[in-house]
């Protein structure tokens, strides 16, 4: 083997690896031919930045939280609808929403231990797929909730009492996994910032797999009481995890009664 | 070292998500900085904040102080669980952190020091080096 051919060889099989890491990962589907988006996610409720210095034994370690999954996806999400940042409330209804956002520390639900409903619960952390319905099941400190979702073209459910989490029916459009929520109760808020709702809220999830088998999620709301127009949120993308699922502590505020002032910050 | 870690953790607790509940500045005095030394009396793991209670030496008797620290799905995915404090339930420990503006005995946990010597401590994302 001379060394114009041993380089030409290289050449090409460097040139086949380059090719092969750029192609997209062979989309994962279940026996039905759609998408499979079963399995655990990563967890994707935002936390506090930074992390543990731990000293043990004259040992120093630190370790943060993984908070990739939580913030906005960088760039185009391929496959997600036009959306906007906020919704736009009917004019009558700004002075309420801007009333509870500046008294957010006072007036939002999550902050005492409430629910905080579709969608603001975003992506599941573990789906089960089955052929006639699938489940989510979510990790929050209001209570680890699960949201059982018919596919098998059933409609919505007519004696369900309305709660935070809806009544859920899904169909496959293509392959994306499009869930139809209904019947909510008006005590949650669909985001932060104030954005109540009454009963006539209707969200729309959408959940695919990305190029690399990421989950992608994206919902729309639509209250024709209170928005002039449905919101299309920011859709998020989580990866694939191995981290069990674990029952979520409970939840016992204790510093309503300690607020000095009216201080509070982002959530979602 | 240690305050500059202190000063630059206010940054961190101040970050938002579903889990908090107020901004820290709503609760706290963030510059009263505070070090209790007393009886670790018991470790809650509950949401939205751990609670630890800390029997110390006052002027008149015992103090009962509590301190409130970041949520418990935040101290899993940092590595540290309920029985890395827990299990020293009973012994001496010393606690760093700020005090409520209320003035109650009622702070925010920022480094807990065990009789041992080994030490929990919360730092901000930016003395974290990156890998």
């Amino acid at each position: 083997m001379n060394l114009r051919f041993f380089c030409a060889l290289l050449a090409g099989l460097l040139l086949v690896g380059l090719v092969a890491a750029q192609q997209p990962a062979k989309m994962k589907r279940t026996a039905d031919g759609h998408p499979d988006l079963s399995g655990i996610w990563a967890y994707a409720v935002d936390l506090p930045s930074g992390g543990i210095k731990r000293v043990s034994n004259g040992e120093v370690t630190v370790k943060q939280a993984d908070l990739s999954n939580r913030r906005a996806p960088k760039g185009e999400v391929k496959g997600a609808l036009p959306f906007t940042t906020a919704p736009a409330y009917k004019p009558e209804f700004q002075a309420k929403v801007k009333d509870l956002i500046d008294h957010e520390s006072k007036t939002d639900p999550v902050f005492y231990c409430g629910r905080p409903g579709v969608p603001r619960i975003g992506s599941p952390r573990k789906i089960v797929q089955l052929p006639n319905e699938i489940i989510f099941f979510y990790e929050d400190m209001s209570g680890d909730t699960y949201r059982v979702i018919p596919t098998d073209g059933r409609p919505h459910r007519a004696d369900a009492n309305p709660g935070a989490y809806g009544d859920s029916v899904g169909h496959w459009e293509g392959d994306t996994l499009v869930v139809d929520v209904t019947n909510f109760d008006d005590n949650t808020w669909f985001g932060e910032n104030g954005y109540f709702h009454t009963d006539a809220m209707h969200v729309t999830e959408r959940l695919w797999l990305d190029a690399n088998n990421n989950l992608a999620w994206q919902a729309i709301v639509d209250d024709p009481k209170v928005l002039a127009q449905p919101w299309t949120i920011t859709p998020r993308v989580v990866k694939p995890s191995n981290e069990p699922l674990e029952e979520s502590a409970r939840c016992v505020e204790d510093d309503g009664h300690r607020l000095q002032n009216n201080d509070h910050h982002g959530q979602r | 070292m240690k305050y500059r870690i202190l000063a630059v953790f206010m940054v961190l607790i101040a970050a938002g998500s579903l889990w908090a509940h107020h901004s820290t500045t709503a609760v706290f005095d963030m510059g009263k900085k505070i070090q209790v030394t007393g009886t670790l009396n018991r470790v809650e793991w509950i949401n939205p904040h751990i609670s630890i209670y800390v029997d110390a030496k006052g002027e008149h008797g015992v103090d009962a102080w509590h301190f409130e620290g970041s949520p418990p799905a935040w101290f899993r995915r940092v590595g540290v669980n309920k029985n890395d404090i827990a299990r020293f339930q009973g012994q001496m420990i010393t606690v760093d952190g700020v005090r409520a503006k209320d003035g109650t005995l009622y702070g925010y946990l920022q480094k807990i020091t065990f009789a041992d010597g080994s030490s929990l401590e919360t730092v901000s994302a930016g003395q974290i080096p990156e890998k």
